[in-house]
């Protein structure tokens, strides 16, 4: 479904521009990195300026997902259905360790060893908790990411969870 | 506990905050401009663990301490011929060194453990991917986190000197 | 506090089909006003709570059974995240637990330096709820102000211990290093910087009416109810039941401190939030009077250990006073390099269990002036 040549290159930029300035976030605050990325949004980080907007009322609201936080099996349910809740084109940034792979609890027995398990993750930010700015940063790494995309057709396809799982590791 | 008439005039606590607001509103903002601006940060900042491959002796001291083993170490032995000597040495030489900044918890563990001073922090943070396979920083890569290490920060002239402060007064003493 | 009023829906001849009937309503997991992810499980009577059960469990990490396969050094570095708004405090109380079990004895300037940044950790810990509380009912600015207090505090944790939340700075048997030169006055700095800042936080929102008539009156926990349920630390204080073990049992250097306590009698949310507000200024000239006291003390700020750090048989329990109350650590040893069990005894757990008698009577509009006043933290709660 893939047409930029039916859109046209003008209006492909403009509407990935629109998208990459208006991420209305919806913050999926769970541990120690929600309130890293309320530091972000407050005054000194202030992630307005990237356009990043932390009003979303709720998911269905939201074009981008920030999963900040240890995601248990309990509430793993919680965040498959909250994302499936939001409209397309929609982005899911995992924002420290814990979302990536489990971090510090990935050998426990309740914790879901990283979000993509669940949802296709577009940027994964490092850090335990990742710093303020290294949200910037994961931010504007996905704006550029945003700004590559093509359109077409019933908005950009998206992965599922399971195609974008990487296959498993072989032994060195 | 106060009571509602020390409050004052009705709507004086409102007043107050606005006049809060606006004096916050007239005085200047304390926004830093990232992206653009990159920040200052302390030395001890925990940004990143970047790795000096000369000092490394595969000890694997780091790779055990891990609290979440996310460090991995491959190496091989190696016989070397030191001319002269009766006996042929054996040497540890190192294959991979990975760090899993996924798994990472930036305790810095490994780098207080490590007897040889191979490991350092550097405050970088900024080395988000789209991929978390890319998370997975090989040797090569940590070895150009090198470059940002920053000197330490001096001790508190009350407290103990730093073992830098001490090897660098030792050998100051002996010229 | 409003406790169990009959309620009559219409009156007349169609009372009886117009009565309403019960409905269960779920806040939760995912809600802002819970500030993680608690799940409320709350019968209602109209707008009115006639039963509140609180499903915790969402965000438990099985945080104790990782500690049994960790050495005492890598356990102080999964102890400061489970209360993340604490950290330093809560591997403290690991460290303390350790320590008293191996029988080592900490430096003093460690452990000044110790009592200093465990009250900037108290300041921080507040700030936050000082920040969130409003925001929760309604009023967004003040959390702008408490976060920026919040930043110069964090500036001052990052220079020394180089992590913004969890500093890791605690070892067994004092602290990871020395402290850089011109800390000690740059911490000061920012101490009065904040001091000199807080009446902005205090002027926005403290007598501010309309947070008044929100919170004052609203939530009522009586000093009985508080002591039946465990509820500890500023919750607990508010209600009047007078206990602070920074006072009642010094750990630290607590004991050559005057630690004023602040406590409130009225019990309610205001209350509640007022001994933040106060216990911040408190807090504040603690570390100041510490951070003057390391300044002429000198020696080591940590002890040598054996390579392998090994406690000896036994068990001992070591409780300090979190921000947010009471912090128990019952560690029982085998000889091991490894706890055999360290049960965390924590403070959110215990106060959110008061949520069950307090929001009975309550109304919808005050359930979540009262769920933000109970100040927990979730992973504190969940472990």
């Amino acid at each position: 479904m893939e047409l930029p040549q039916v859109l046209g290159e003008p209006i492909r930029f403009i509407l990935n521009w629109g998208r990459k300035y208006s991420l209305w976030v919806f913050n999926f605050g769970l541990a120690c990195c929600a309130i890293e990325f309320i530091a972000t949004s407050m005054g000194r980080h202030d992630f307005i300026r990237l356009g990043v907007i932390p009003f979303a009322h709720g998911p269905r609201q939201a074009d981008l997902m920030v999963v900040s936080g240890t995601v248990t099996d309990k509430m793993a349910p919680a965040i498959k259905r909250l994302y499936d809740q939001m409209p397309e084109p929609k982005y899911v940034i995992s924002f420290g360790a814990c979302s990536n792979c489990g971090g510090p609890y990935w050998d426990s027995y309740s914790v879901t060893k990283g979000v993509d398990q669940l949802i296709p993750v577009d940027v994964y930010v490092p850090g335990c908790p990742p710093r303020p700015e290294a949200l910037l940063h994961g931010i504007v790494k996905l704006q550029e990411k945003i700004a590559a995309e093509q359109s077409g057709f019933g908005g950009v396809r998206r992965k599922s969870a399971a195609e974008l799982n990487a296959p498993l590791v072989s032994p060195p | 506990m106060t009571t509602p008439e020390k409050n004052g005039f009705p709507g004086k606590g409102l007043i107050k905050g606005l006049g809060i607001t606006l004096k916050t509103m007239v005085s200047r903002a304390g926004t830093q401009q990232y992206p653009d601006v990159e920040p200052e940060l302390p030395a001890r900042s925990r940004g990143v663990i970047g790795l000096m491959e000369s000092n490394c002796t595969v000890c694997m001291l780091c790779a055990r301490e891990c609290p979440d083993w996310c460090i991995y170490i491959d190496s091989h032995k190696e016989t070397v011929e030191v001319p002269g000597a009766a006996r042929a040495r054996q040497r540890n030489v190192l294959d991979r060194f990975d760090i899993d900044f996924s798994l990472c918890m930036y305790c810095g563990i490994c780098i207080e453990v490590c007897p040889f001073d191979a490991l350092f922090w550097a405050p970088d943070f900024a080395y988000a991917e789209g991929d978390i396979r890319n998370l997975l920083h090989d040797r090569g890569r940590l070895g150009e986190h090198m470059a940002g290490v920053p000197a330490p920060p001096p001790h508190d002239p009350n407290g103990e000197p730093s073992k830098e402060e001490s090897t660098a007064a030792k050998k100051g003493g002996a010229r | 506090m409003a406790t169990a009023r009959e309620m009559t829906v219409g009156v007349g001849a169609g009372a009886e089909q117009l009565d309403t009937t019960e409905m269960v309503l779920n806040i939760g997991p995912q809600h802002p006003s819970t500030h993680g992810v608690l799940r409320l499980k709350l019968k209602l009577d109209g707008e009115r709570v006639t039963a509140c059960e609180p499903v915790v469990g969402y965000m438990h990490r099985g945080a104790e059974k990782l500690f049994e396969v960790r050495d005492y050094r890598q356990i102080l570095m999964l102890a400061n995240r489970h209360d993340w708004l604490s950290a330093f405090c809560s591997e403290l109380g690991v460290a303390l637990a350790v320590e008293r079990l191996m029988g080592i004895e900490v430096p003093e300037r460690a452990t000044w330096l110790r009592t200093a940044l465990a009250e900037l950790n108290r300041v921080l810990n507040h700030l936050m709820f000082l920040g969130s509380y409003p925001l929760e009912i309604g009023a967004i600015t003040p959390v702008f102000y408490a976060f920026r207090e919040r930043e110069t505090l964090q500036a001052v944790f990052e220079e020394v211990a180089g992590g913004r939340m969890h500093f890791m700075f605690n070892r067994i048997g004092g602290l990871k290093e020395e402290v850089p030169a011109g800390w000690t006055t740059r911490a000061r700095q920012a101490i009065g910087e904040v001091r000199r800042r807080m009446p902005d936080l205090d002027n926005l929102i403290r007598r501010n009416e309309i947070f008044l008539a929100r919170t004052r009156g609203v939530g009522v926990l009586s000093a009985e109810q508080a002591a039946a349920y465990g509820v500890s630390g500023p919750v607990a204080r508010a209600s009047g039941l007078d206990f602070d073990l920074r006072r009642d049992e010094p750990y630290l250097a607590y004991g050559e401190l005057d630690v004023p306590i602040v406590t409130r009698t009225a019990g309610d949310c205001h209350a509640r939030f007022e001994c933040l507000l106060d216990q911040v200024y408190v807090s504040l000239d603690l570390a100041e009077r510490c951070l003057s006291h390391v300044d002429t003390l000198t020696g080591p700020v940590n002890t040598r250990l054996p390579k392998v750090v090994k406690a000896p048989e036994g068990h001992t329990y070591a409780w300090t006073e979190n921000p947010l109350g009471i912090n128990g650590y019952y560690l029982v040893s085998r000889g091991e390099k490894t706890p055999w069990r360290l049960k965390l005894r924590t403070a959110s757990y215990a106060n959110v269990q008061a949520l069950s008698t307090l929001l009975v009577g309550c109304l919808v509009p005050d359930l979540v002036a009262i769920l933000g006043s109970m100040f927990f933290v979730v992973g504190d709660i969940d472990k």
